[in-house]
């Protein structure tokens, strides 16, 4: 199975995206004529194995090398980089040059920027005094489809540089990402916001579409109908807790990066040890399309049952009463066997470590800061992670998720918490302390939580007789349902007016607004309240609403929306867009490392 | 009969026939045109007349100094100026295709002027030789032209806009040539212009890099015209013979004798078709064959090639001769039967409500669409809009019959109509022809009509086409700009946004740095406010020297690439304190300035910090610092003294220290330092450098498995390690090392102030479960003691998994 998605199943024309990047980056090759050596660095070229098979940029002559510090070692004489516009991977580009220089070896070097040049990069290559022996060339990729319904900007320090280092340049990004799609399928009429950059996106967006208008006469009507964005400094709860659908557990446990899990062999039951197994995880592979969402115990169920069942007919084909016809379909059956036992192989690694106690504990502690019963015994069983000197991000996490629903910590044990962990982790993790205050996610307490409001208002703790409900989507994290997806929730049914009470309680701004071409005015006419228009599901046609999600969104949070537009009775379709698949581990190691 | 007298005023040439209305009568008021050097630009452009310095000529009542006119094609003055040009006689005049009058002097300076006879480009030289040798004459075409030397070299510019004169190849000449031609390049194999020579007997062809001898014994050459289509020459001969031949010389086409043998003022062709000869009072059209056509002239006249036909001027009139159309001749030829004749002629008969008009329709029914399209087409190759009118009518009478015809092509020949006759006005003055327009393009003649400022025109024209008035607009607000220097700006802000809120998306920075470079700062300022787009506005603002207003607008932008141009550009202007100033004052400024710094800049924003009182942040470079330091010193494996390190930190709490609000951090870089120096003497007295870059609890641990219990509890007394974490560290670390007795000695020192849960765990991470059981009868929580005991059965779970899913491996085996 490959691990570029199959997208003949999206709701929207997500492959003519995919052709379109494609074939402007064998464009980017072609222009350079001849052979030539391809660095590309390693993060981008993690994203482009979504996008294109590396085969086919080497049949464009090009010799493919990851960015690194090390000098590059080619016999071509035009070297092409292909980066992110990040400031840090220019000193390697211009190291490399000056390498070369010094050994008196002359190139001709092509620095392509993804997704645009910028001026500060090209800055760095000033100073360096390189600048003028460098061809500069862009490669206009602002977003990716990961998946029939999932698109990526892959930018991944999206909540850090926004929240701690003030650098706002991917909100700039995702406007632009937005505005392109817009270009496809029409100026999306519905916005609805929450979060101090989500308001800036919408701003962007606006000013974008001023600029360089999408001409909404010549595209028929919109095929997105709305535009839903959220920050995820507005819910940094959700993050922070352990994700127990099948996916989220997997990305957890052994990280999807790109699209695929890296095993060691073994787990995958061959027998050459040590080795790693790449294994493409998407909707391509049909089962896995069925069980990435449920949760994780269920998911244990569907495979015994499978592999019963298959056990069983076996046992049926055996004894040799079977009809030919029913041999066939048993035949037909075995095709799914490896799609079966990859994934039971997968759930039994995963199970090593849900059986572990202190997996259950983890769980329930969570359980007990979200329902913010008791402080002590959160605060007691943090100080003790700490002092068995446990990964300190697993330390951070129930930190964060304790800090941030209780509204901060009070100064005592902030003050002190903080200095166990500088004294069992060691000094250099002051500055990230200090960032994590600064991003308000481990802070001194200055206010009473609302916490305890919010979660009653948006229900996101069902109570006991609730938690039975099959068609809630709490069943995401046993029992309870991510804030975001609530929010997402609200926004469909009847837009932010029914919670502003609760937004006001939440970080940011938020704003609900229609926009539109020339022919905006008489679509609002036509369409009297936004809710008639998508919970009622007329000529058999499901609304598109796009939920952006500002600084990253987990796999769990992807599951409820999925799981939400699987419900009868909803008429919409959900389209994700994020900055980066995240978990909460990944957050907050963009946090800790500090350079 | 009307039809009759159209037809009247032809004359047929061989099988075509030709007709020549007068299209506009001169405005000019007295001309001569033989005292004067003209150059009219075809496409109907506009006529450059100055006096002609190699005659001698009549004074009248007027200076002795000459001047350069401008006039439209009906005549009318559109700019005049004294002519001033030193460089000797004038010696080549014509229009570009741009409308650029170029004159040439005798020493080979090249001067340009605008339509309003108004320098518009420096001037430049044919170079040295030139200058030397004198230019004696110049043949131009589109945008290029040549011209040949008192020494018979052939200079080239190939295009206007980039002049850059070069020389051709020698044709080594004793006399100097015959006549002159040139093929444009468009039209030659190489794309490079090709210049043919009259000389002795034959033709030389001379290139850049080649001459070449064409058409030997062709005989002595007087006069020479290309076609237009660069195909054909047609020749002047010595004798008295017009030759037509192909420009390789490979055969003679036609051939007609002429009564005379002087060889005429000019010659040029008429279209495809024919070849026009004029002597003093004589015009001759020669065809391919039959007898050719004679005008007399009683006044001078100059030929002005077209593509479909000639425009001839005269000191009264401009006319033009072209051909009658195939559809104008179907209709109006004496005699005719054709469908269109009869559609013509019904509608006749219908203004007279005669019954016939009914008749003719039914014995046309057949052939209707293609009558109604002749009669459209034969309208639009009109001049006259009474005639126009009336061919329209009788197509809109047939299309009346014929449903099917499509709508379209009617309404389009009436825009294009509009649009040609609005320009043919004599104010206007452009006689453009169907075809001509056609092969000019519409936005070439809005461009053309904003040239000589008539914007109005042109705008209407831009909205009946429903073209973007963008152009047109623009254009007007920087000629606007350009002649109001006595407005002031604000009121002139006013006129300009009055009209520029007339087209959406207009780039208002485009306006504005024309009105930066007419030296009207403010009003550019002004303008640029109303610019939306960012990413033009930005640059424009620091252009004119408004940083802080660039640097406001960059941020609203919301894209950061303009706020570091703008943060470059300040860096680079101001001394860094005021650019420390400028950039504290605005948050994104500032964090992107110190993102960038962070990379690359780490002594200059450490200033910056310091300056602008930050001095934590300081204190963060400077633990940076410290920290680097360690990882160099671990990479080198170099000297394990401590002391800049140690410097580094006590810097930076010192800094803490400053203000009340990192207490905390003042704290931890004091305890950090303390850390440092106590593990350094570790090192010396345990001689293994293990210590230094851990924790204080790895240190402790360090000491215990290292059985320096003495160490360890001189670490937990200086940094005033609790008990509940001692105890988990000591448990942790003697059970590592494996030494259950003293792990049993320490929990029985004292009742452990955290219960035996750190023991229990100690045990059963070092996977020993007797010396766990030891611990966990002593655990009092209940919630402890469940917990243990499921971790003890945990082993139990994972088996019931292994063993199931082994079965579905089986299944899977034996099938794969």
């Amino acid at each position: 199975m490959a691990q570029i998605p199959n997208l003949d199943n999206s709701p929207i024309n997500l492959s003519s995206i995919r052709e379109q990047s494609q074939k402007e980056l064998l464009n980017i090759l072609k222009n350079v004529r001849g052979k030539k050596c391809l660095v590309i660095d390693p993060k981008l070229g993690g994203s482009l194995s979504l996008l294109i098979q590396t085969s086919l940029l080497k049949e464009n002559g090009a010799e493919l090398r990851h960015l690194s510090a090390e000098p590059i070692q080619t016999e071509c004489s035009k070297v092409m980089y292909l980066i992110r516009s990040q400031l840090n991977l220019m000193k390697f580009i211009s190291s490399h040059i000056q390498n070369d220089l010094s050994k008196g070896l002359q190139k001709e070097y092509f620095v392509y920027f993804v997704p645009r040049r910028t001026v500060v990069c090209e800055k760095v290559f000033e100073e360096e005094k390189v600048h003028h022996l460098i061809t500069f060339g862009e490669y206009p990729l602002y977003i990716m489809p990961l998946d029939e319904d999932v698109l990526s900007c892959e930018l991944d320090h999206t909540f850090r540089e926004c929240l701690i280092d003030g650098d706002t340049s991917s909100l700039w990004h995702v406007g632009k990402a937005i505005h392109k799609l817009e270009f496809s399928f029409g100026v999306i009429p519905n916005v609805r916001a929450k979060g101090k950059g989500s308001a800036k996106i919408v701003d962007i967006l606006n000013s974008l579409q001023a600029e360089e208008p999408v001409n909404s006469s010549d595209m028929g009507t919109p095929e997105i109908n709305t535009l839903i964005l959220i920050d995820r400094e507005v819910d940094m709860v959700t993050p922070m807790c352990f994700q127990l659908t099948y996916e989220g557990l997997l990305d957890e446990i052994v990280q999807v990066n790109n699209g695929a899990v890296e095993v060691d062999a073994s787990v995958i039951g061959t027998q050459q040890d040590g080795k790693k197994i790449k294994i493409p995880l998407n909707s391509s592979d049909k089962l896995y399309k069925e069980i990435r969402d449920l949760h994780f115990e269920e998911v244990v169920q569907v495979l015994r049952e499978r592999a019963t069942s298959m056990q069983k007919d076996y046992a049926d084909v055996k004894s040799t009463s079977q009809s030919v016809s029913e041999l066939k379909d048993f035949v037909k059956k075995l095709n799914s066997l490896p799609e079966i036992a990859r994934h039971v192989s997968l759930a039994q690694h995963l199970q090593t470590f849900t059986c572990k106690p202190s997996f259950h504990s983890r769980l329930d502690i969570e359980q007990t800061i979200l329902e913010l019963q008791n402080y002590d015994l959160c605060f007691e069983y943090i100080e003790e992670m700490i002092h068995k000197q446990e990964p300190i991000i697993h330390v951070f996490r129930l930190l964060v998720l304790l800090s941030v629903s209780n509204s901060g910590l009070p100064k005592k044990s902030f003050d002190y918490l903080r200095r166990e962990i500088l004294h069992s982790y060691g000094f250099e993790h002051m500055p990230t302390l200090y960032n994590l205050e600064k991003a308000g996610l481990v802070k001194r307490q200055e206010s009473k939580s609302n916490w305890l409001m919010i979660s009653k208002a948006l229900q996101l703790i069902p109570s006991e007789s609730e938690a039975a409900n099959p068609n809630d989507i709490s069943y995401i994290f046993s029992g309870y349902a991510p804030l975001s997806i609530r929010l997402v929730q609200h926004a469909i049914r009847s837009g932010w007016r029914s919670i502003e009470e609760i937004l006001k309680l939440l970080p940011g701004p938020h704003l609900d607004l229609k926009r539109g071409g020339s022919t905006s005015g008489s679509a609002i006419d036509r369409v009297p309240s936004f809710q008639s228009n998508l919970d009622r599901v007329t000529d058999g046609h499901r609304a598109l609403v796009l939920v952006v999600f500002v600084g990253g969104v987990t796999f769990a949070e992807i599951a409820a929306l999925r799981f939400l537009s699987s419900q009868d009775g909803m008429g919409y379709d959900f389209i994700i867009g994020t900055t980066k698949i995240i978990n909460g581990n990944t957050v907050l190691e963009s946090i800790i490392s500090t350079n | 009969m009307a039809a009759v007298s159209v037809a009247a005023e032809w004359q047929l040439l061989y099988n075509r026939y030709y007709r020549k209305p007068e299209i506009y009568s001169m405005q000019w008021g007295r001309m001569d045109l033989t005292r004067h050097r003209v150059a009219c630009a075809p496409f109907g452009g506009p006529i450059a007349v100055i006096r002609d310095d190699s005659k001698i000529v009549q004074l009248y009542a007027e200076s002795a100094r000459r001047k350069l006119h401008i006039f439209n094609s009906a005549g009318v003055l559109l700019a005049s100026t004294v002519w001033d040009r030193p460089g000797g006689r004038l010696v080549g005049m014509a229009w570009t295709d741009d409308h650029v009058l170029v004159c040439v002097v005798q020493d080979g300076t090249v001067y340009r002027y605008d339509v309003h006879a108004e320098i518009c480009a420096p001037q430049f030289s044919m170079g040295k030789e030139c200058f030397e040798q004198s230019v004696v004459e110049c043949v131009f075409w589109g945008n290029g032209m040549v011209c040949l030397t008192e020494g018979n070299r052939i200079f080239c510019v190939s295009d206007f806009k980039n002049p850059k004169p070069c020389k051709l190849a020698d044709p080594a000449l004793e006399d100097y040539p015959l006549c002159v031609a040139v093929i444009e390049p468009q039209y030659t194999m190489h794309g490079n212009v090709e210049v043919l020579l009259g000389v002795g007997d034959h033709v030389l062809a001379v290139e850049e890099d080649s001459v070449q001898q064409l058409g030997a014994g062709v005989d002595p050459l007087q006069k020479m015209a290309v076609s237009p289509n660069g195909k054909y020459l047609a020749a002047f001969t010595h004798d008295g013979r017009l030759l037509v031949i192909p420009t390789d010389f490979s055969r003679i086409i036609s051939e007609y004798s002429c009564e005379s043998t002087l060889p005429p003022e000019q010659i040029a062709w008429c279209g495809m078709d024919s070849v026009l000869l004029y002597w003093e009072d004589m015009l001759l059209m020669v065809g391919p064959t039959g007898d050719p056509v004679r005008y007399l002239y009683d006044e001078p006249i100059i030929l002005i090639p077209e593509g479909d036909g000639v425009r001839i001027l005269s000191n009264s009139v401009m006319e033009f001769l072209q051909r009658v159309p195939d559809s104008t001749v179907s209709i109006f030829q004496i005699g005719s039967t054709r469908p269109a004749a009869l559609l013509y002629d019904a509608l006749e008969h219908f203004d007279r409500r005669s019954a016939k008009a009914d008749e003719n329709l039914r014995m046309i029914r057949a052939s209707l669409p293609e009558a109604v399209k002749a009669c459209i087409d034969a309208a639009g190759h009109e001049f006259d809009v009474s005639r126009q009118c009336t061919l329209l009518r009788a197509a809109s009478y047939g299309r009346a019959f014929c449903s099917q015809f499509p709508r379209d092509y009617f309404q389009d020949m009436c825009k294009t109509l509009r649009v040609l006759n609005a320009v043919r006005n004599h104010e206007i003055g452009i006689p453009l022809s169907i075809q001509q327009y056609k092969l000019l393009t519409t936005p070439v003649l809005i461009g053309r009509l904003i040239n000589v400022y008539h914007h109005l025109l042109a705008l209407q024209i831009s909205e009946y086409l429903n073209l973007n008035p963008e152009v047109v607009i623009m254009h007007w607000a920087c000629t606007k700009i350009s002649a109001s220097s006595s407005i002031n700006d604000t009121d002139l802000l006013e006129i300009l946004l009055d009209k520029l809120k007339l087209c959406k998306g207009i780039s208002y920075a485009e306006i504005a740095a024309h009105a930066d470079n007419s030296g009207r700062r403010k009003l550019a300022a002004m303008l640029i406010d109303h610019e939306r787009r960012s990413s033009k506005q930005v640059p424009l603002l620091l252009s004119i020297g408004e940083e802080d207003t660039a640097l406001v607008k960059a941020t609203e932008s919301g894209d950061n690439d303009l706020v570091y141009l703008v943060v470059f550009h300040i860096w680079q202007k101001k001394m860094p304190l005021d650019f420390f100033g400028t950039i504290n004052a605005r948050p994104l400024a500032r964090d992107l300035f110190i993102m960038y710094a962070r990379c690359y800049k780490h002594e200059f924003l450490k200033d910056f910090f310091l300056s602008t009182g930050q001095l934590q942040d300081v204190a963060f470079l400077l633990l940076k610092e410290s920290w680097e330091l360690e990882m160099n010193l671990l990479a080198n494996k170099g000297s394990p003294l401590q002391g800049p390190r140690i410097r580094l930190i006590e810097q930076a709490q010192k800094l803490f220290s400053e203000t009340k609000e990192q207490n905390f951090e003042s704290k931890a870089a004091e305890e950090h330092a303390k850390l440092l120096r106590l593990q350094h003497e570790l090192e010396v007295s345990t001689k293994q450098a293990i210590f230094v870059g851990s924790s204080i609890s790895d240190t402790i641990r360090t000491c215990i498995v290292l059985g320096n219990h003495r160490a360890a509890t001189r670490v937990r007394a200086e940094f005033k390690v609790s008990d509940k974490r001692w105890y988990w560290l000591k448990a942790f670390a003697l059970a590592t090392v494996r030494d259950w007795d003293s792990l049993e000695k320490f929990s029985k020192e004292k009742r452990p102030p955290g219960g035996y849960k750190p023991f229990v765990e100690a045990c059963i991470d070092a996977d020993d479960k007797t010396e766990a059981l030891k611990y966990i009868s002593k655990l009092t929580d209940p919630r402890e003691k469940s917990e243990v005991s499921i971790h003890m059965h945990f082993v139990k779970c994972e088996t019931f998994f292994i063993a199931y899913s082994g079965s579905v491996l089986n299944v899977i085996l034996i099938f794969l």
